[in-house]
């Protein structure tokens, strides 16, 4: 009997310690440092200087920022931008989807591509490409427009600009959901509206588009959020014309002399907050009730005969991936290859003598370029093991036992969804900054900022790997007599490590990718790719930038390839809710 | 308002060169219900699709009520929203993001009718199909039964020229087939509505329809009442597929007016119905159903023979006997929950003539 006792006493114990250590690590990544963001936004003070003090905290410093007439306009701007980019996302997403499932255009397969490729474009990338394309003074398509005479301009440095980039770039995220909830609905649906006499347009309307509203909006709130915590793009296009959104005001509150630690808190507590209630929303329009799931039932593709319309729909196609890719790409290479960017006439483009590697040479020479592809790759090393681990281990404790505490492991694990990567990066700042040990400038501090980031996403990848082996397979390990332990090593993990492999690369691209929080933990010896590359661009060497932008993006898609390759197409997912 | 159907030659490829629907004609006279049977993939659907315009056919010409809307050689194609024919789907179709009521009323908003006259028609319709008191219920809490009504009442709203339904029973269960089977012969003769109807299963066709038309890999072989079709069935497909399972192969040795006498693999002779113009000394095959063979036959009964028993099945209500005759294995079904032979016994039975029906072997399709 006492020993019996003992027997369950031990184990209750020990299920406990798992759970235990488990919420200590979720604390150290995630609780920790929101704690200290909050602290950061309700204090004055500077905690390299002062140290932490919970006892100045008072909401005093958080309503002086909230009356800021800078924050005002930097929010206003947030706003109007992620507006304006998320109506062109839903327009160009929505039309695509459409384009891809619903009509005969030719060439579906590569319209489809073509409306998921943006995906991949880093947005830092994107950002200077266009500058690159569409500066106002020495942009490439106004120096072209100069050359053959004629009187029209763009201005990528401005608000409208900002919009642009955004749309063009997140459309993807509409087209993800919208294009799957097309292809989940059944087309007799749309039929029998026609059979009732409502012409396409009048179906269109009353009909397909109600009913996949919920992935609509989905796909619309997703893509703002994401443009809410992009900094790459403002930074880039907005900087040249003092355009601050909430994003580059944050950092640049970071970069005065002294920083303003508190206020940029105050500022990164606002943008959570924002995006928390936009993911909340969110996730109450996925969860709640949508008209078109039918799960596991095929339908017979129904495709619109367009006519000769199909080759507009076509030609919308391509001229979409000119602008997002093609152009861009072409706009980064003559940058980067030709001697002068000045382009004396347009012969004068396809001038090879004009053409040489003397940028590329001149970024290699300069021994910080090498040492941020070492540190980066050094990261994201760390962060795909580690949180490869971490994530595996959550996932298979949320699904596969029933241990106390896993409850509250699972809501911890998903918080940093609603926390952009910049916030992230402000609240490890607030976190560490004014301890000694040296955390804060490792490359550790990076690597977990990275983790805590990514860790929803990873979670829920391996979660729903794991929930695919079935549980009798695990069953037949224990009444093998085998233990906990020795069934995960010999059964689970064996049968999950595809899921764990590519749960782990792509936690590697999305680690080589992240700008938003590096962007507050590098010091001078860990300092990133992204982050080299915006110092380039603001040091003002287009040419190098461009260069370095070329090898980033080589990097990013061979990695990528091998992303899809390990899990089977399912790369451009992962990265979507990143950005 | 209800018109007639005509389909001449009608044909549909989806890839070139392989019609699904080849050769395809009949005519729905106003007001009679038509079903089409057959098993999956022999293009019902597709031919009811051409009909409603989802699917555009690549030859043949369609008219209803002498109004040409599909003839493909003469680039005469009316869309579907114009041909003001109404459809009951596979899957319902109903919108979940409407009521019961918009649903019903959403073809008549698009015809632009006033508000009174667009109430009283659906307050008629929700009535017909007994749904007056759901009419404010979302479409997502209706039952399979329930939902089947209002897709019905969607498409007969507007009083189409005709209606299609594609096996809208399918997906109910077999209790509710059953019921609602009868319930939507009733409804469709109550509104006089010409109907093309679709479905695989026979009882239903026979139940429903005034007529029925079997298809098979996309041809229309024979269309006829149900009787008809079970007593005079056009090919061995037909006779197969309606039931008669027994085949008997033979040879044409004479002609007796419409029958045949049919030499068989045991060298007996068997009376048939034959086509007259079926040669002496063609191989045929002679079909008959279990249930038509005559197990207590009178003395003088043509085609009397003694056969052995090879087998017997008690089935409850009906015991089938497999029987060594003519050279083939046959079965032969009878009545009653007491089996009054052995098996391994030998049995007299007679085939009637009339019921015995030989067809060309080579007609037969491999
Ligand atoms: N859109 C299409 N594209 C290509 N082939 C098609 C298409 N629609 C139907 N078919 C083919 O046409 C043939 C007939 O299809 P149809 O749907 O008319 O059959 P059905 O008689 O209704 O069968 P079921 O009883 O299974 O519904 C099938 O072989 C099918 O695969
Ligand atoms: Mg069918």
């Amino acid at each position: 009997m006492a020993e019996a006792a003992a027997g369950v006493l031990y184990r209750r114990v020990r299920n406990w310690s798992w759970t235990a250590l488990l919420l200590a690590v979720l604390s150290f990544l995630v609780i920790y440092p929101t704690l200290m963001l909050l602290l950061g936004a309700l204090t004055g003070s500077n905690p390299v200087v002062d140290g932490y003090h919970w006892t100045d905290a008072s909401l005093d410093n958080f309503l002086t920022v909230l009356a800021n007439p800078n924050v005002h306009a930097a929010l206003g701007n947030s706003l109007i931008v992620c507006t304006g980019g998320t109506i062109i996302a839903v327009g160009i997403g929505l039309l695509f989807a459409w384009i891809v499932v619903r009509t005969d255009t030719p060439g579906r397969r590569f319209v489809a591509a073509a409306s998921m490729l943006p995906l991949f474009v880093p947005p830092l990338v994107a950002g200077v490409a266009w500058s690159i394309l569409g500066s106002p003074k020495t942009g490439l398509v106004n120096a072209i427009l100069a050359k053959i005479g004629l009187d029209w301009r763009i201005n990528l440095y401005s608000m409208s600009g900002i919009i642009f980039v955004f749309g063009v770039y997140y459309a993807p995220y509409v087209y993800m959901f919208t294009a799957s909830a097309l292809r989940n609905m059944d087309p007799a649906l749309e039929e029998a509206a026609e059979i009732s006499g409502a012409g396409p347009v009048r179906t269109l309307f009353t009909v397909t588009f109600p009913l996949i509203l919920p992935a609509i909006l989905s796909g619309m709130l997703l893509s703002f959020i994401v443009m809410l915590g992009i900094y790459g793009v403002p930074a880039v296009l907005g900087a040249p014309s003092n355009i601050s959104v909430l994003t580059t005001y944050i950092f640049q509150l970071t970069s005065w002399s002294p920083p303003r630690y508190s206020t940029a808190a105050a500022v990164a507590l606002i943008l959570m907050l924002v995006t928390g209630a936009l993911v909340w929303l969110q996730q109450r329009l996925l969860t709640g009730r949508s008209f078109t799931t039918v799960a596991g039932k095929a339908f017979r593709p129904r495709a619109l005969r367009l006519g000769p319309w199909r080759w507009l729909t076509l030609a919308l196609a391509v001229v979409y991936l000119f602008v997002v890719v093609v152009l861009p790409t072409l706009a980064l290479m003559v940058a980067a290859f030709r001697k002068f960017l000045f382009i004396r006439d347009i012969p004068s483009l396809f001038d090879e003598k004009q053409y040489s590697w003397i940028h590329f040479q001149r970024l290699f020479a300069n021994q910080v370029t090498i040492n941020s592809i070492i540190n980066t790759m050094e990261v994201a090393v760390v962060t795909a093991i580690l949180g490869g681990l971490l994530a595996f281990a959550i996932g298979y404790t949320v699904t596969r036992t029933r241990l106390p505490g896993r409850r509250a492991v699972d809501i911890i694990s998903t918080i940093p969804v609603a926390i952009p990567g910049l916030v992230i990066g402000v609240a490890y700042l607030w976190a560490w900054i004014g301890l000694p040990g040296g955390f804060y400038g490792s490359i550790w501090i990076l690597a977990f900022a990275f983790i805590a980031r990514f860790l929803p996403d990873t979670v829920k990848a391996l979660s729903s790997s794991l929930m695919q082996i079935h549980r009798e397979l695990e069953e037949a390990a224990w009444i093998c007599g085998r233990g906990t332990l020795s069934t995960i090593g010999s059964i689970v993990l064996p049968l999950a490590r595809p899921g764990v492999v590519a749960a782990m690369t792509l936690l590697f691209v999305l680690a080589i990718r992240e700008l938003g929080s590096s962007l507050f933990l590098y010091s001078s010896g860990t300092i990133v790719m992204a982050v080299q590359l915006l110092g380039y661009y603001e040091g003002g060497n287009i040419s190098v930038t461009a260069a370095f932008s070329l090898v980033q993006m080589i990097i990013l898609a061979v990695l990528i390839g091998i992303t899809n390759r390990l899990t089977r197409g399912a790369a451009a997912g992962g990265i979507g809710r990143s950005g | 308002m209800s018109a007639e159907l005509k389909v001449s030659g009608l044909g549909k490829a989806f890839t070139a060169g392989r019609a699904v629907v080849d050769d395809v004609s009949f005519t729905v006279a106003a007001g009679e219900i038509v079903v089409l049977l057959g098993p999956s993939g022999c293009g019902k659907t597709t031919t009811l699709r051409c009909v409603a315009g989802l699917e555009h056919p690549t030859e043949g010409e369609i008219s209803l009520g002498g109004e040409v809307i599909s003839a493909p050689a003469k680039g005469i194609l009316l869309p579907p929203r114009l041909r003001n024919v109404g459809m009951v789907f596979q899957s319902y179709a109903v919108w979940p993001h409407l009521t019961v009521r918009q649903n019903v009323a959403y073809p008549l908003k698009t015809r632009g009718l006033s508000r009174a006259d667009m109430d009283a028609k659906i307050r008629q319709a929700l009535a017909l199909v007994d749904l007056e008191s759901y009419a404010d219920r979302s479409v997502t809490q209706l039952s399979g039964g329930q939902t089947q009504r209002v897709a019905l009442a969607r498409a007969m709203v507007y009083e189409p020229r005709l209606l299609l339904l594609d096996e809208p029973l399918s997906n109910l269960d077999a209790q509710l087939r059953l019921r609602l089977r009868d319930e939507l012969r009733r409804i469709i003769k109550a509104v006089g509505l010409t109907a093309l109807y679709v479905t695989h299963e026979q009882t239903e066709a026979v139940v429903l329809g005034d007529r029925i038309g079997v298809m098979r890999d996309g041809k229309l072989l024979q269309l006829a009442t149900a009787e008809d079709l079970y007593n005079r069935p056009a090919d061995l497909f037909v006779a197969g597929f309606t039931g008669a399972s027994n085949v008997v192969p033979g040879t044409v040795r004479a002609h007796h007016g419409a029958f045949g006498e049919i030499e068989t693999a045991s060298g007996a002779r068997l009376s048939a119905w034959l086509n007259e113009g079926t040669p002496v000394g063609e191989r045929v095959m002679v079909a008959v159903r279990p249930e038509n063979i005559d197990l207590v036959p009178a003395a003088d009964a043509p085609n009397r023979v003694t056969a052995r028993i090879l087998e017997r099945r008690y089935q409850g209500t009906h015991t089938i006997y497999h029987l060594d005759l003519y050279g083939a294995r046959i079965e032969a079904l009878e009545m009653g929950t007491a089996p009054r032979h052995a098996e391994g016994g030998d049995v007299t039975i007679a085939l009637p003539p009339t019921l015995c029906w030989a067809y060309p072997a080579a007609e037969i399709a491999p």
